[in-house]
């Protein structure tokens, strides 16, 4: 059975977060980006209108919505600024390892807050010193009685220090690698914690991103997830599902791209005529369309996968990849398209190429996406 | 209190418009509920927040795809919804009397439907909704408050705004000024889906004989000129004056 149609209630949903991306974070996403600000009220009022930590469960007090969902409001809103987006984007990271790995207690205790409470969630695994060897971290976890001691610093946190709750992976057993991780979750203002935000990105700007620094941070035992040596497997499988809003968010900024870029080119004229009608512009815009419904393609399908509750590890890879190479390409072209214009603020193009840059960076790096997936080669 | 909202699905303000073979060609086309209605609904939500008690429900004359629109309006807060559901292309004045035949067997207090419609701009429909209920209207409203049994008034007349009090039951034609429509939450739109939406039929609704018959549908297409005024720079600024004042008609003589 193959169905591509979206359900009446899907397409409130888009219509819903096209009209927020369109009447909210579009008119604003400029402001931050210049300012390097982080865009509190459109957080607050996303998470009003239920945008925010969708995948918590009805039983958590949340939507429970699907991750078809979560792909479909993901393109609409990176389509108005993708530096907004992953604001959300990263606490649905922060709520996913709660997901696979709590148990009733700590869904109760941690989800039921953050949907009753309408704050963000941070997900900590990225260090100084490693990211895509994320064994090789260095941020202890020491047992001592019924509490957990963290010491280290993790990096490149979004909505580091200003989460709610940040689930933390450190080892307890440097030694054994990723078989000596565990997974906890910290709570803010935990004594201990400090934070230093990063500022002179290239972009995604108004998405506030830390450096994280453990000094001694005491949680109770009750805050670990699954139990000691289950954290690596659980950032994994997490990083497995996150990347399809990652891929979905591509989408979106490459749909932006060609808006930008079909618009611009109609009312462009030279020699005569619109820039439209020369097909060296045309075959760039044509590009950049087979990428956007190629893309989109696979990254419902990838969603569809973890809906049915399949196999996905792969199709998460292929889709975040291509999705975001694609967009990365929509981006640079668009902007090639507006010419001079194309280079300076006044026009949204820089931004978008900027902005989806990062997409090809986090939540695995391309080049892991693809080792990911030649590892499945090998083993046939 | 029970409050009526009659709402249309129009084409969103951004679809691009096609000629096509049987009229205009809206294959593609996004459609959103009409922006003019969306003002009723909210107002009537308010209303309710505002302490009145009583039931809203929205109404709905037009084919299949309204459905779309109705779930948004029962996502913004609506409690109910009928829709009457036909491919027929009626007149404001057809439309009016099969709307007040469903108005009347509700028994509703007080109806809000757009000033105009988005889709072929016709006023008609708020006032000949009231003329076929026998009821006092207001039209391009901009200010709503009920007080008791009568309702008081802020609408745009010709030369400024008047104040109007007129006893419920009552039409209200809206317009933009009157409030800001919220967005239909998240949760507000999982809950939707288990509210009553209710289809009738033209002939559930007594029948209905249009007026005019629509004979053809064209779009209006507004054409650059193209001009380009060349030469002397202060001849050819004295031509662009002359023009937007005298063709353009954009500049006061």
């Amino acid at each position: 059975m193959i169905d591509f149609s979206l359900s009446d209630e899907q397409k409130q949903i888009r219509s819903l977060a096209r009209q927020f991306a369109r009447e909210v974070i579009a008119p604003q996403a400029a402001r931050f980006d210049r300012e390097e600000s982080f865009p509190e009220e459109i957080t607050a009022r996303a998470a009003e209108l239920g945008l925010l930590n969708v995948g918590i469960p009805g039983s958590a007090g949340g939507l429970g919505l699907s991750m078809i969902d979560e792909v479909v409001i993901g393109e609409e809103l990176a389509w108005g600024c993708m530096g907004i987006y992953s604001i959300l984007m990263a606490s649905e990271l922060g709520v996913t390892p709660i997901l696979i790995g709590g148990n009733a207690e700590q869904h109760e205790r941690f989800l039921g807050r953050l949907s009753r409470g309408g704050g963000l969630a941070a997900f900590a695994l990225s260090e100084p010193d490693n990211g895509s060897d994320a064994a090789a971290m260095k941020t202890r976890a020491d047992f001592d009685g019924d509490d957990v001691v963290l010491n280290g610093t993790k990096m490149w946190i979004t909505n580091g220090g200003i989460a709610d709750l940040t689930v933390v992976f450190a080892t307890y057993a440097p030694e054994e690698r990723h078989r000596g991780v565990v997974a906890v979750v910290v709570e803010k203002g935990a004594a201990g914690l400090s934070h230093q935000k990063i500022y002179g990105k290239l972009g995604q700007r108004a998405a506030h991103t830390a450096e994280l620094v453990f000094d001694g941070v005491r949680v109770p035992r009750a805050n670990v997830l699954g139990e000691p040596g289950d954290g690596f497997r659980i950032a994994m499988r997490t990083l497995d599902r996150t990347r399809i809003p990652v891929a979905a968010g591509s989408v979106g900024v490459a749909r932006r791209a060609l808006d930008e870029a079909t618009s611009y080119a109609g009312e462009r004229h030279a020699f005569g005529q619109p820039i439209f009608d020369f097909q060296a512009i045309q075959f760039k815009l044509a590009d950049m369309k087979i990428g956007i419904e190629t893309a989109r393609l696979q990254t419902w399908y990838a969603a569809w996968l973890v809906d049915s509750g399949l196999p996905h590890t792969e199709a998460s890879a292929i889709a975040k990849t291509y999705a975001s190479d694609i967009a990365f390409d929509a981006a640079n072209e668009a902007l090639h398209v507006h010419g001079g214009y194309g280079y300076v603020d006044e026009y949204p193009v820089a931004k978008l190429l900027r902005d989806v840059k990062l997409n090809q960076i986090y939540e695995g790096t391309n080049e892991i996406q693809r080792v990911v997936i030649a590892r499945g080669l090998r083993n046939r | 209190m029970k409050i009526v909202a009659i709402l249309k699905q129009v084409p969103d303000a951004e679809a691009r418009l096609r000629d096509g073979a049987d009229g205009v060609d809206l294959g593609g086309v996004t459609f959103v509920i009409d922006g003019m209605d969306e003002y009723g609904v909210e107002e009537a939500l308010r209303l309710r927040e505002g302490g009145a008690d009583g039931e809203i429900v929205a109404l709905a004359l037009g084919p299949r795809r309204y459905e779309e629109a109705i779930r948004t309006a029962l996502a913004m807060g609506v409690d109910r919804a009928i829709h009457v559901e036909t491919d027929e292309n009626l007149d404001p004045i057809s439309q009016a009397r099969v709307l007040a035949s469903v108005i009347d067997g509700e028994g509703a207090d007080l109806v809000f439907v757009g000033g105009k419609q988005a889709d072929w701009d016709s006023s008609a429909l708020g006032p000949a909704v009231a003329e076929a209920l026998g009821w006092p209207h207001s039209d391009w409203t901009t200010r709503v408050e009920v007080r008791g049994g009568t309702l008081s008034v802020t609408h745009d007349a010709d030369e400024g705004t008047e104040d109007l009090e007129l006893p419920l039951p009552a039409v209200v034609t809206t317009q933009q000024g009157l409030n800001e429509p919220r967005y239909p939450t998240l949760p507000n739109i999982m809950k939707a889906k288990r509210k009553e939406l209710r289809k009738s039929s033209l002939a559930d609704a007594g029948g209905a004989e249009p007026f005019t018959r629509l004979l053809g549908q064209s779009l209006e297409l507004r054409e650059r000129r193209n001009v380009i005024l060349t030469g002397d720079p202060s001849e050819a600024a004295r031509e662009l004056v002359r023009r937007l004042r005298d063709e353009a008609k954009v500049l006061a003589k």
